[in-house]
Formats: structure tokens, sequence, C-alpha cells
């Protein structure tokens, strides 16, 4: 009784890594613990892949 | 004026667009629904046929006719981390949120009506027919019947979410699939299923429309590639993203599928085949683009930026923050 599409489900990866930033209220940015903007260090960005187009979200679509 | 920008705290490709606008002095409030009823609020009050409203977030506090454009990006589930949520509290929370808002007169990337129509991959299509941009030939039924008559027309398939949304408990992902010759479709009846004939790719595509910027980059498909590595989010990433150019009559077909859902943004995936013809794959009305410009150096965020800081409205002379055209 499975819907057809769902015979090529797999496990949704969970990310279990922490990222080195956190969100700054006063700036409205997030920030490492040097204090850097973690926006501006793309090198950062591409090795945590976190602007990465990404499927298996709870909330929102593929995008 | 403001820039509003709906997303969590944990949002890092908005950070990218923030930092353009810090750096041109436009004032920028960040705003997640989640928290609204929490360290969100919002007021709005109707009397002596003006309109007056008010948001705070993060310690900040707005008028809402002194915002210039609104970004949903990704924004919580309204009320979510209220002290006692609720479906009642949240939708309680999202008409009032988003109703006072649409009253204000900002422009908003995107209109919340356009969005929810954009995300209806059976309208993408169709609209991207009527935009003259190449559809593969593609199914959508609960049929099972239609289903076998359709791979007997178009014997390499690809199943793919129709909604884009992903099965929970326990988390599941549904990625683009190659059907294999001879596969049952008696399962098609328990739900509606999506079959696109598969386009033998040469590259995939994702073309970024930001109003009217349009900004593509086109990963290769190794010529030793696996070929039921269909869906490039979860193929081996052997090829880097690089800038292309857009061919003109793509981009007028483009152009007419945006104005015509009323996107003021929109991430387009096209699949190139041998011949050199992108396929439309879909239009995402909020796609992410931080990975595409980290590895091309496009200036999306930036563009984004540009499109946002735009100076302000005036009072808008709907109740829907429509203008009256000028003759």
């Amino acid at each position: 009784m499975q819907p057809f599409a769902l015979n090529y489900a797999r496990p949704a990866v969970e990310c279990e890594c922490s990222t080195p930033y956190v969100y700054d209220a006063g700036l409205q940015l997030n920030v490492l613990a040097d204090g850097r903007i973690a926006a501006s260090d793309l090198a950062l960005l591409r090795e945590l892949g976190t602007t990465t187009s990404t499927a298996g979200s709870k909330t929102h679509f593929d995008d | 004026m403001t820039v509003l920008i709906l997303t969590g705290e944990e949002d890092v490709t908005a950070d990218m667009v923030v930092v353009h606008l810090n750096a041109s002095g436009v004032p920028v409030i960040r705003l997640d629904p989640a928290d609204l009823t929490a360290s969100a609020a919002l007021s709005g009050e109707f009397v002596h046929g003006a309109f007056r409203g008010h948001l705070s977030s993060g310690g900040r506090l707005v008028s809402m006719s002194g915002l210039r454009s609104v970004w949903v990006r990704r924004p919580g589930t309204p009320a979510a981390r209220a002290p006692q949520p609720s479906a009642w509290l949240t939708e309680e929370s999202a008409q009032s949120l988003y109703g006072l808002l649409r009253g204000c007169g900002a422009r908003w990337m995107n209109d919340p009506d356009a969005a929810g129509r954009a995300r209806h991959k059976p309208w993408q299509l169709r609209h991207a027919q009527h935009s003259g941009l190449p559809v593969p030939a593609t199914l959508i039924t609960t049929f099972p019947r239609a289903a076998r008559a359709f791979a007997e027309r178009f014997p390499d398939l690809v199943v793919k979410p129709v909604s884009g949304a992903h099965p929970q408990e326990p988390p599941r992902a549904v990625p683009t699939s190659r059907v294999a010759p001879g596969t049952d479709f008696d399962a098609v009846a328990y739900g509606p299923t999506l079959l696109q004939r598969r386009i033998a790719k040469r590259a995939d595509v994702r073309l970024t429309v930001v109003g009217d910027t349009l900004l593509a980059a086109r990963k290769a498909t190794p010529a030793d590639a696996d070929p039921d590595h269909v869906d490039v989010r979860f193929a081996p990433s052997g090829t880097p993203w690089e800038p292309v150019e857009v061919p003109p009559r793509l981009a007028e077909a483009v152009r007419s599928y945006v104005t015509g859902a009323e996107l003021a943004y929109g991430a387009f995936d096209f699949a190139e085949d041998a011949d050199g013809t992108w396929w439309f794959l879909e239009c995402n009305q909020s796609g992410q683009f931080g990975f595409v410009e980290v590895e091309t150096g496009q200036p999306i965020s930036l563009t984004i930026a540009q499109w946002l800081g735009r100076p302000g409205p005036r009072e808008p002379d709907h109740a829907d923050g429509r203008r009256v055209p000028v003759p």
C-alpha cells in the first residue's frame, strides 16, 4: 500500500556536525568565535555546506 | 526605510545578503515568525480610516509603514517557539503577521500568493510550456494503467515527488530516481506519481533570477557518470559549478515565466542535453543560492540586496498592498 514514489525513498542524512558560529542578535548575523562574520568566510561555507541545496528538510520544500 | 527579512537565526545564506545591506547603509530587521509571542511581537491598528502597524524582533522596533521590502527567506512556522504553541496559535499568528504585512505596501520577494501558486510543480510545468521553455514529457497520475502506457511511449523514465516535501517518521528523502525497465506500476494507485522522460544530460544548469537579472551556473556531467545518478543533489560531486551565459531565446522565456508568475526571485533547474537544449525541470521560488555563489563567485547575494534595498514604495491604494497603475 506504499505510494510508488516512496519505493525510491532513502533515509535522510541528518547532519550531526555543529556549526562553528553563533547568531549575534545585535549584528543580526552569525559570527565565528574570533568575532568574524561567518558569511564572509566563503571557504568555511563551502566546507560546511550550509548554503547548499538540500533534500530531506523537515520544514521546507526542496531547494 | 527598512528591509524585513523573515528567516531563522541559523540562516547563514541570509547573512550573505545582510552583509551587503549593512555595507550600503540600508536598515534591516530580521524576524523569525516562529518567535512570535516569545521574542518577536506585532501590532496593527485600523483607526479613522488609517492603518498603523509595528513589528519588534531582537530588541528592534520598526513601523510597517517604514518597510521598503519583505524578503520571505526561510521563515519558521509562526509561534512555533511560543511558550504554549498550538495549531490554533500558529494560524492566529500567521494570519496576523502576513495579513498585516500585506497591507503595508512594501515590495515582496516573493509575494506570498505568487509563492504559494509557484510551489505547485504541475502549475510550473504548464506555466513553463506557456512561457516557451522546453519541458520533458511528464505524467502525474494515480492510474497504474496510465503509468504503464506512458512507460511504453517513453521507456527511459525518472520518478520524483510532486510536492518536494519529504516523508517523516522516519525522516526520508526522495531523490529523482531512474525507473528500471519492467517496473511494476501497481503502487501508482496509492499516491499521485510524477513520471518524466529522462534527459540524457551533459550538464545541470541552475539559473537564478533576481528581478531582471539572470545568473546561470553550469555543472558538467562527467563522461563516465553513472546514468542512474539522476539527481545532482545526491550524485557524487566531481565537477564544479561554473558561470555560463544564458541563451537569448531561453532568457526571454525565463523572463516571461517570472513575469507571469509574479516572482521577484526564482531558482530554475535545467538539464542540458547533448544538443545543448536546456530542459526545464522546476523553478523553486525560494531556492538556495549560496552554494552557487560560493563556487562561482557570481554576485547573487549582492543582487538580492540591491533589489531589496531599492527605495520603498508609497502608501498603497489597495488593502492587499497593490497600487493603482499610473496611466
